[in-house]
């Protein structure tokens, strides 16, 4: 399995004060989702100004959601534009005043399924692997820890897309049960479930052994 | 504090992100190092990587140059009403022409209870429709299972309220019932299809699952109000497959639906 490129590692803080500030530079992005319902609705007025904010905006953590669905970035690309437009072509259905990021990833969440099915690639990635994959030869490891898309490759499809939206998209629990079609239940099980699953995946990897697939 | 308190800090994304962690957490952090690792690796740098600037000026192109103002799709309280009313319409006037000679047979009990059934099936897959046609919309069943549970609850309470006895002309009454309930169910299917077309259907077979249910339903109620045979078999087999029909039609129909525009989708490309 392959591994996009694009992505630039972060270093991992050494300590639990470097995490938290990791942690605020990350929530610096999550403020530019405050005004993404005002632009939708102007957005649906025709604003000109509109289309550059929102795909400014959503874009980049869109594109890392497909980045940690499918194996290439050329295809997250691809996933990402035809994401685009079927929100253009389906704009009328935003409801003003509800939360903008369910019904965008609900959109996102469809064109990764139809781009899979078209590719013909679904098997493939449905199925769990049982340690983690290695790195990308050439590329010297800035961070110990794996890449967050290397991590996540080793959860079953259900559990990536729900961490992947948790933690990227920077959805609430209740934003992903809407964005999935799911209960929220349903949404802390497989939240659940994945993080037990890293935890012994990262377990076994500082121990040097394989993982096993004891779930 | 344990590894499970991390896993809920962790779902609650703005919490763990924009505040500091709670003290406990971070306690446990300094202590249980597959925590702490995976805390840190969970915590992705979106601004690292962004879409290249040709991609997202061509995508800027490609929304202003398609950019004209759109009317929100209806409030879904008025959607809902549109789905009632097409169902009562045509449940109506199917009983209209059938004649309603069950009401006079069936006692008060079986009454109330086969067409609260019914209605409160009929609601349920209505507000799920509604709430499909536009995408993100919270669900509290999954649309997947809502067809399947309300075919399942309708068999239950028709098995619970009428007797399992023999029949004369099962096959016979069953052919007739069957002719009578399924034109109401196609006559159905156009203006909820007109209806669905308002809004985004992002899985054109759940959506065509329980839309053809709502459509054969028609047909299953015009049957229980016109239909005098009160035998469970009778019932269970000719008026609920009514609506079961209508479910795999839709369900047909969104399957082909799909298939035909992957097919579009690759040729274009």
């Amino acid at each position: 399995m392959m591994f996009s490129g694009g992505v630039t590692p972060h270093r991992a803080p050494a300590n639990s004060l470097a995490m938290e500030t990791s942690l605020l530079e990350s929530a610096v992005s999550k403020r530019s989702f405050v005004d993404l319902d005002r632009w939708m609705e102007r957005y649906q007025q025709a604003d000109p100004e509109a289309p550059a904010a929102l795909v400014g905006a959503l874009s980049p953590a869109l594109l890392r959601f497909f980045k940690s669905q499918v194996p290439s970035r050329e295809q997250a690309d691809d996933l990402l534009q035809e994401t685009w437009l079927r929100i253009h072509r389906v704009r009328h259905t935003y409801r003003p005043g509800e939360p903008v990021l369910p019904w965008v990833y609900a959109i996102a969440r469809r064109v990764r399924v139809d781009g899979y099915r078209r590719t013909s690639r679904i098997t493939a990635h449905e199925t769990a692997m049982e340690i983690l994959p290695e790195p990308r030869p050439g590329v010297e490891p800035r961070n110990p820890l794996p890449e967050f898309e290397t991590l996540i490759a080793a959860l079953p499809e259900a559990q990536r897309e729900v961490v992947t939206m948790l933690k990227v998209g920077g959805l609430s629990l209740e934003e992903v049960a809407c964005a999935t079609s799911c209960t929220v239940g349903a949404v802390k099980q497989k939240a659940h479930r994945a993080y037990r699953r890293l935890r012994q995946l990262l377990q076994h990897r500082a121990e040097g052994g394989p993982a096993g697939g004891n779930q | 504090m344990n590894c499970r308190d991390v896993d809920r800090s962790l779902m609650e994304h703005d919490k763990s992100v924009t505040a500091q962690l709670p003290a406990q957490i971070q306690e446990h952090l300094l202590t249980c190092d597959p925590c702490r690792e995976l805390v840190q690796a969970l915590n992705p740098s979106v601004e690292n990587d962004a879409p290249t600037p040709e991609i997202l000026r061509k995508l800027e192109e490609t929304l202003n140059a398609e950019l004209r103002p759109v009317r929100p799709l209806a409030p879904t309280r008025y959607l809902f009403a549109a789905f009632a009313a097409i169902f009562l319409l045509i449940v109506a006037a199917g009983v209209y022409l059938l004649g309603a000679f069950a009401i006079s047979v069936m006692g008060p009990v079986q009454t109330i209870a086969i067409l609260g059934a019914l209605a409160a099936s009929a609601g349920l897959l209505s507000y799920s429709l509604v709430h499909q046609m536009a995408p993100g919309s919270r669900h509290r069943i999954p649309p997947k299972l809502l067809p399947v549970a309300v075919v399942g609850m309708l068999a239950i309470v028709m098995a619970f309220l009428f007797q399992f006895q023999h029949e004369r002309d099962f096959w016979g009454s069953g052919w007739a019932c069957l002719r009578a309930g399924t034109p109401l169910g196609l006559l159905a299917a156009v203006p909820l299809w007109l209806l669905l077309r308002q809004g985004a259907i992002l899985s054109q077979r759940v959506t065509g699952a329980a839309a053809g249910l709502l459509a054969g339903l028609v047909g299953t109620t015009a049957l229980e109000i016109h239909c005098p045979i009160l035998g469970a078999a009778h019932i269970l087999t000719w008026h609920l497959s009514v609506a079961i029909l209508g479910a795999v039609i839709g369900l047909a129909a969104g399957f082909a639906s799909e298939a035909a525009e992957r097919h579009l989708r690759s040729a274009e490309r």
